[in-house]
């Protein structure tokens, strides 16, 4: 097999970009978010300080805007690394992006969990996380699906992701080396798992992830 | 401001009656909630699915978003082609499956708190006399939120 430095290059320059994602996304959800918080306070104090009907309106017309602007730097954080990810774990994590998922986009997404999580690796969360948001995004442009079923199954020796939505579905041969597909199967092999693609044109698709907790690829298991 | 039991019949008249005017596919409306500062759809004529209802308009993203934050019209001719920014910032686009819209904001004591947006699920364009019907639109409805 030849694939071992080419594999510890992609690897290597996966974890780079994906620390950099955290970097920024810590760095709104920390920094820039409670900096505005700050300035939302003090705008609220001016509000009520002011006797002046016009300059009250004024006021509070800037406070609603920065407010949604918190609102909005606290979900681009979310999107881009989830706060709980790599510290309380990962389905914490999925539910908080869920949560915006179906707020963004008005589909439901019903979620079963059996078992009890396993603290994962810090770049394995990342890697399940990447492929199911990969996985959602798909739905979302192309499945014309109401509605996705996700389950987590955590056993002993591994977990499985399942999920499943009930649009359209696609010819799955035919699209295999495109990017975003191909980028799911790459990231969970990356990590020493498999994603599994089913999918029958007018019923739905089911994207099937599993992941086994002994794999320790490269020796890469434990970075953070 | 947005009074679901007063306003919600009233308003979803002047939709359906706008989409059956300028004959296009789909006919939205969203607003600033009383409490809190999320941006619902609340009504819709010509909807595929009840996905709008679960929808909170992102502030500053998508078409909606972007009516909202500048105050301005906004017009998106062939989704998902010639977009400014990523396909997934465009979620009521892709949820009715438009391929073309057109925007107008709805404001309430002077500031862009809503918008109304109609749509085709093909890329026919709105004519200019369309355009001002929309906006007709939007000047009513600001009138029966107003009072
Ligand atoms: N859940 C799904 N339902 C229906 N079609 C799908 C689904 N997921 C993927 N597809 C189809 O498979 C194709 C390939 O998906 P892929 O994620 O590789 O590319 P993309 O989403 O178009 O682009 P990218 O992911 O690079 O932004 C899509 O263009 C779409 O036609
Ligand atoms: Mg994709």
């Amino acid at each position: 097999m030849e694939r071992g430095p080419e594999r510890n290059i992609n690897q290597y320059l996966l974890q780079s970009s994906e620390d950099e994602i955290k970097r920024i996304a810590l760095e709104l959800h920390e920094g820039v978010a409670q900096t505005l918080f700050s300035i939302y306070t003090g705008i609220q104090l001016l509000e009520t300080s002011t006797e002046d009907i016009k300059m009250k309106n004024y006021v509070r017309e800037m406070a609603e805007v920065l407010e949604r602007t918190i609102q909005e730097i606290r979900y681009l954080s979310v999107e881009l690394h989830p706060p709980t990810l790599s510290t309380i774990g990962f389905f914490p994590a999925l539910q908080s992006y869920l949560k915006l998922y179906t707020s963004t986009f008005g589909i439901v997404v019903d979620i079963e969990q059996a078992g009890e999580e396993i603290p994962l690796p810090v770049n394995h969360r990342i890697g399940l996380f990447r492929v199911c948001q990969e996985a959602l995004a798909n739905i979302a442009k192309y499945a014309d699906s109401a509605k996705i079923k996700l389950q987590l199954n955590w056993e002993h020796h591994r977990v499985q992701i399942l999920i499943q939505d009930f649009g359209i579905g696609f010819d799955v041969d035919a699209h295999i080396e495109s990017h975003g597909l191909a980028a799911m199967a790459e990231r969970m092999k990356l990590i020493g798992g498999d994603c599994i693609i089913t999918s029958q044109l007018g019923k739905g698709t089911t994207i099937r992830l599993e992941l086994g907790f002994a794999s320790n690829v490269n020796g890469e298991g434990e970075k953070v | 401001m947005f009074n679901k039991s007063k306003n919600y019949e009233p308003i979803l008249q002047e939709c359906k009656q706008l989409k059956k005017e300028i004959n296009c596919d789909f006919v939205g409306f969203a607003f600033q909630n009383t409490i809190g500062p999320d941006i619902k759809w609340h009504i819709a004529a010509g909807n595929h699915n009840e996905k709008y209802k679960l929808i909170s308009v992102r502030y500053g993203k998508g078409i909606a978003g972007r009516v909202i934050s500048t105050g301005r019209a906004m017009t998106i001719e062939d989704f998902p082609h010639h977009i400014i920014g990523k396909v997934l910032e465009y979620p009521i686009m892709l949820a009715e499956k438009l391929v073309y819209s057109h925007a107008v904001p709805v404001y309430y004591k002077e500031a862009a708190k809503g918008v109304l947006l109609v749509g085709n699920r093909s890329n026919k364009q709105l004519s200019r006399e369309d355009v001002l019907i929309v906006q007709a639109a939007s000047n009513k409805i600001e009138k029966i939120i107003s009072c």
